[in-house]
């Protein structure tokens, strides 16, 4: 049987058909992938908080214990300091060197204390897997608990500027803007790997927040910037990036109906700019 | 507030490290008298033979929660002020529970002594007052009836 000819109508219309499918296809891996790294996200967010929850009674138990020690020290000083207590025990070289050793290393441990209960805190304001719904939440204390988180990456190099204006409460997933704030702030300070300065802004614009995240860094390319977004891609090398980070983040803000921008020059750094309305 | 030396607060957590802390802190800084139990369970049983004017008790706990532990406290000392240790994540719960059953306070862990101290001393004025208020009230239904 002879074949008929295929029109080029006909051959444009299987063209065309071709192209949805390779869309439809692209959009389909695109959300597989994001939905496989959203379920990641929540199972890190549960182990994160399932371990700072099991951290805290023991380290609330050594928290209490150094503040008895201090008070105890106190009290021996006291009784040292006071006129019945013979010079002799006052001034004995041993007992002037064990007081000494002991004030130092009760205000050592508080100090110690103090930092892991700060981290603590922040890894379940970070997690906060009891606010998986919408929330009115202020978001400095989001911001400010990721900068904890990522404060061991930017310590004695990168100088951190924070101009917090006067934002009223956010109505959104706190535990989701969290993971835009941690994203862009770790992009930062990978973009900075000298010395630099990263400076977090906020200000109120209408029914809007703005939060802008700048870096000195080295700057995105132009024939970059309009790509950044798209998942999976990414310039960071094999085990640094999942060229994820970026594409998740838009999707967050574009889920809270926000905006996310980004300016940057090639050697004298990248500002993201999120947009987020007030009450979504 | 009742004599310092005379005050027995009872304390519950299945850990036992929370305990020994807590308790520490009351010896050295306080006179007052304290009965702590790991076992929510084993405390509710020597309840019958104890007088106590406080009760501290830890949210989450195997045996049973702080929650139904303190509502049994409640039964027996319902003037004794019930305070509940909570970690962060029962945090809402523990909110919840304290407008259900009454609770005095509630204190999160990690705790500050200082915190602890003056909720305490608080709860035991407050129990005071109340004792007060209880005997004027009485003073004055007797007055009436007797006019």
């Amino acid at each position: 049987m002879a074949q008929q000819p295929v029109s080029d109508k006909e051959l444009e219309q299987l063209r065309s058909a071709s192209r949805e499918l390779e869309e439809v296809n692209r959009q389909m891996k695109e959300t597989q992938t994001k939905l496989m790294q959203s379920e990641k996200m929540a199972s890190l967010g549960l182990l994160v908080a399932g371990i700072a929850h099991e951290i805290n009674t023991p380290i609330g138990s050594i928290n209490s214990n150094n503040d008895i020690l201090i008070r105890s020290v106190r009290k021996m000083r006291e009784f040292l300091n006071c006129v019945q207590c013979p010079p002799e025990v006052r001034e004995n070289p041993e007992v002037v060197k064990i007081m000494k050793v002991l004030e130092e290393i009760n205000h050592n441990n508080r100090m110690a204390c103090d930092r892991i209960i700060d981290i603590i805190r922040s890894l379940k304001n970070f997690a906060r897997t009891d606010q998986a719904e919408r929330k009115k939440v202020n978001i400095h204390d989001g911001l400010d608990s990721t900068l904890t988180l990522v404060h061991h990456q930017l310590k004695n190099r990168i100088q951190i500027v924070k101009e917090y204006g006067d934002l009223p409460e956010i109505e959104c997933y706190p535990n989701q803007l969290n993971q835009v704030f941690m994203n862009l702030l770790v992009n930062a300070e990978q973009a900075m790997p000298e010395k630099g300065t990263l400076t977090i802004k906020t200000l109120r614009d209408g029914d809007c927040a703005k939060v802008m995240i700048s870096d000195t860094g080295i700057g995105i390319p132009k024939g970059n910037l309009a790509r950044i977004f798209d998942p999976g891609f990414t310039t960071k090398g094999v085990g640094v990036g999942t060229g994820l980070g970026l594409s998740i983040c838009h999707k967050i803000i574009q889920d809270h109906r926000g905006k996310i921008d980004v300016e940057s020059k090639v050697g004298k750094g990248t500002t993201f700019t999120l947009t987020l309305p007030l009450r979504s | 507030m009742p004599q310092a030396d005379s005050v027995t607060i009872l304390l519950v957590d299945d850990e036992d490290m929370v305990l020994t802390s807590i308790r520490s802190f009351l010896a050295i800084e306080t006179d007052y008298h304290v009965l702590a139990y790991t076992s929510p369970r084993k405390a509710l049983e020597d309840l019958d033979h104890q007088l106590i004017d406080l009760v501290i008790s830890d949210y989450l706990m195997p045996e049973m929660d702080g929650i139904t532990f303190l509502s049994r406290v409640k039964e027996k000392y319902p003037h004794a002020p019930r305070i509940l240790l909570t970690g962060y994540a029962d945090k809402e719960n523990a909110i919840k529970a304290i407008n259900d059953v009454g609770l005095y306070q509630y204190i999160e862990k990690p705790w500050n002594n200082d915190d602890l101290h003056l909720i305490i001393r608080n709860g035991l004025e407050k129990t005071i007052l109340l004792k007060r208020l209880a005997e004027k009230i009485s003073e004055v239904e007797k007055a009436q009836q007797e006019l």
